[in-house]
């Protein structure tokens, strides 16, 4: 049978009651996990994992993926409502999600969001049905000089994101980068600046980090002004999705680019969902005609993000199920269903058990569309949240971030950190430092020292590095971006 | 006003203090034997960029000090109210290090419920709205409790009372 006989059988399966209400209720799971700040896909698939114990081994792999696929995408609802990403894939999304909920736009941005994040799942969902081995291949010629290449190149973005005041920005960035020293260095293990505490050998947890740049920050942030007065948000009614089609025609070559950027991360195992999200931001940001209006609540903003950090989902798919690599933790939780349901990932994966690859290959598909009626129907309950006095919502969402944190690693020095991160936003927010660099260094910080260590262990000189093209191509445009935003940079206060 | 007046010269001094105590823990840090870059390198590469960016910073504030502190003062005066940031900050540090020893139930019903009467405007402190804040306390403290440690089955601090 070939491949689309083979996918429209599987189809059907996933289609039968038992499969698609159980598939429902894993998304849902899924979204409730990504929209609560704190809680992750990761945790919503643990959790899953020994509950489809008991199911076949193809149900049981739909529902985790149902799951994953509602917690990536849950991400954008306390994005775009909160300011505060439920996951590290939809920071991003904050950056305009949140001025447009605060502009009264709250229900367009969800519109904007849901859709695009089920196109960019769908879109990746495709590449992943009928190109997943040839581009396994592809992800197997990437070598660690490779991926170094990648993350400078996301790390020079901090350039482009601190336009306007470049030095502060990078400032910005480089405690992040401090931030992620912390911990045992990678390869050889030796701890650093970890003085004695033995739970930072460890290093600080990507969540906690984010609850307490967002969460905690934005408390202390909002106790300056709140004794002002109760201030209420307006939410804008809206029709359909609240965009028009002449919109989303217009929105529809930069939701193809982010789609590309996070399916083509997520194909490389260990840079993940957050990373994309960024980088399609910057480049959207940076391709478009008025790069001034993102940030102010720009749905084209948005659209990158969310394109491109469920594409990622597709990408990661693929060298978890040809080569058996996960890529990251939730692909990594994915890895441990296939080995409770006793199917081995890899390459025998499509010849032994091609009912189990081709029905997440449909559950996928399914998947998505039902994420997308599911917040689409929801879509009035969630703005509900933003009727909610800022004095009683904002201690409530700090509980579920410290119970979050707790629960990522069950250790209270995780909700502790939180507390330090947070007095870090806030201070950032005094003096006006940006914290986006500061994130995007601290998620991408380690990941660049591990792949340049390593890559040196193998190539033993950096000289070597650029005999790679891979390396060269994302070297070179790294040094262009730099340049450029030197550049930029420069003529503008020469303008001034 | 201090914030604005000061701020690019207290940031520059604080990141030229982390950049040399960045430089100076790493060369306490042992060089690898067996590669060209151990574990002191990517410190010390970072500490010598946050200095060399901190002195431009600094340096520029300094040039421009006069200039950027005549715009500061013409700038509207700043109406912070520092009173609820601090005691909102103490509260957060106070949970955090008493969830662990107290429990979630406990810690989160005072935490809980005296953030939102610290974070409430002031006209919204009347004995009924205290009240409300209490029965919200009350109730989102069990349903989260109850969710967490019986729904998603995550084990949550017991300290000295838990259900």
């Amino acid at each position: 049978m070939g491949a689309l006989g083979q996918l429209g059988s599987a189809v059907l399966r996933v289609c039968e009651p038992t499969s698609l209400l159980l598939m429902i209720a894993g998304v849902t799971i899924g979204i409730i996990f990504g929209s609560i700040p704190g809680l992750s896909a990761s945790m919503a698939v643990a959790l899953m994992l020994p509950l489809t114990f008991s199911m076949g081994s193809s149900l049981g792999m739909n529902v985790l993926v149902a799951v994953y696929i509602g917690g990536i995408s849950g991400g954008l609802i306390s994005a775009i409502l909160l300011n505060m990403p439920g996951t590290a894939s939809s920071i991003a999304t904050t950056f305009d999600g949140y001025p447009m909920a605060q502009k009264g736009e709250a229900m367009k941005a969800l519109g904007v969001g849901i859709v695009f994040s089920f196109l960019g799942s769908v879109f990746s969902f495709v590449i992943l049905t009928f190109f997943a081995p040839w581009l396994a291949d592809v992800a197997l010629k990437f070598a660690a000089p490779d991926n170094f290449g990648i993350c400078f190149f996301a790390l020079t973005m901090v350039a482009v994101l601190s336009s306007g005041n470049m030095v502060k920005g990078l400032l910005a960035g480089m405690l992040g980068l401090v931030f992620a020293l912390v911990g045992l260095a990678p390869i050889d293990g030796t701890a650093r600046f970890t003085f004695g505490v033995a739970e930072m050998r460890g290093g600080f947890n990507t969540l906690t980090t984010l609850i307490g740049i967002f969460a905690v920050a934005d408390i202390l942030v909002s106790a300056e002004t709140i004794g002002s007065g109760v201030k209420t948000i307006p939410v804008k009614k809206v029709r359909g999705f609240g965009f028009s089609i002449a919109e989303f025609f217009k929105w529809i070559p930069g939701a193809v680019r982010a789609a590309l950027i996070g399916t083509g991360i997520g194909i490389l195992p260990g840079i993940g969902g957050s990373t994309s999200g960024m980088l399609a931001y910057v480049t959207a940001k940076n391709m478009s005609k008025h790069p001034e209006t993102f940030g102010q609540g720009d749905p084209e903003g948005i659209v990158a993000t969310e394109t491109a950090n469920n594409a990622t989902i597709g990408g990661a798919l693929i060298p978890l199920l040809v080569l058996g690599i996960p890529g990251d933790g939730v692909t990594a939780m994915m890895l441990g269903g296939f080995l409770i349901h006793g199917l081995s990932a890899g390459p025998l994966l499509f010849v032994k058990n091609a009912d189990v690859v081709y029905g997440i290959f449909a559950a996928c598909m399914v998947c998505a569309l039902i994420m997308l009626i599911v917040e689409w129907t929801c879509i009035k309950a969630f703005v509900q949240v933003l009727k909610v006095p800022k004095h009683v919502l904002l201690p409530l969402i700090l509980v579920l971030c410290a119970v979050g944190a707790y629960a990522t690693n069950n250790r209270i020095f995780d909700v502790q950190s939180i507390v330090v991160f947070g007095v870090i936003g806030y201070l950032y927010h005094k003096f006006k430092l940006p914290t986006t660099p500061f994130v995007l260094c601290f998620l991408i910080g380690r990941m660049t020292e591990e792949y340049l260590r390593r890559g040196l262990m193998r190539f033993k000189t950096f000289g070597a590095f650029f005999t790679r093209p891979i390396f060269c191509v994302f070297f070179a445009i790294a040094v262009g971006v730099i340049l450029w935003s030197l550049y930029k940079e420069i003529k503008a206060k020469k303008n001034s | 006003m201090f914030f604005r007046k000061y701020g690019d010269i207290i940031i520059g001094i604080f990141y030229t203090a982390l950049g040399a105590v960045t430089i100076w823990l790493a060369r306490q840090l042992p060089k690898s034997r067996v590669m060209k870059i151990g574990p002191d390198f990517m410190p010390m590469v970072i500490g010598v960029l946050i200095v060399f960016l901190a002195l431009m910073l600094l340096f520029s504030a300094v040039k421009n000090f006069k200039a950027n502190a005549a715009k500061a003062e013409a700038m509207p005066a700043d109406t912070s109210d520092y009173k609820r940031v601090l005691a909102s900050l103490v509260l957060v540090v106070i949970y955090v290090n008493i969830l662990a020893p107290v429990g979630f139930i406990l810690s989160t019903l005072g935490y809980l419920f005296l953030q939102i009467v610290v974070l409430a405007p002031n006209d919204r402190r009347t004995a009924k709205n205290i009240l409300t804040y209490a029965v919200i306390d009350v109730i989102f403290v069990f349903v989260v409790f109850f969710l967490f440690r019986y729904g998603f089955k995550i084990v949550l601090p017991a300290g000295i009372f838990t259900l």
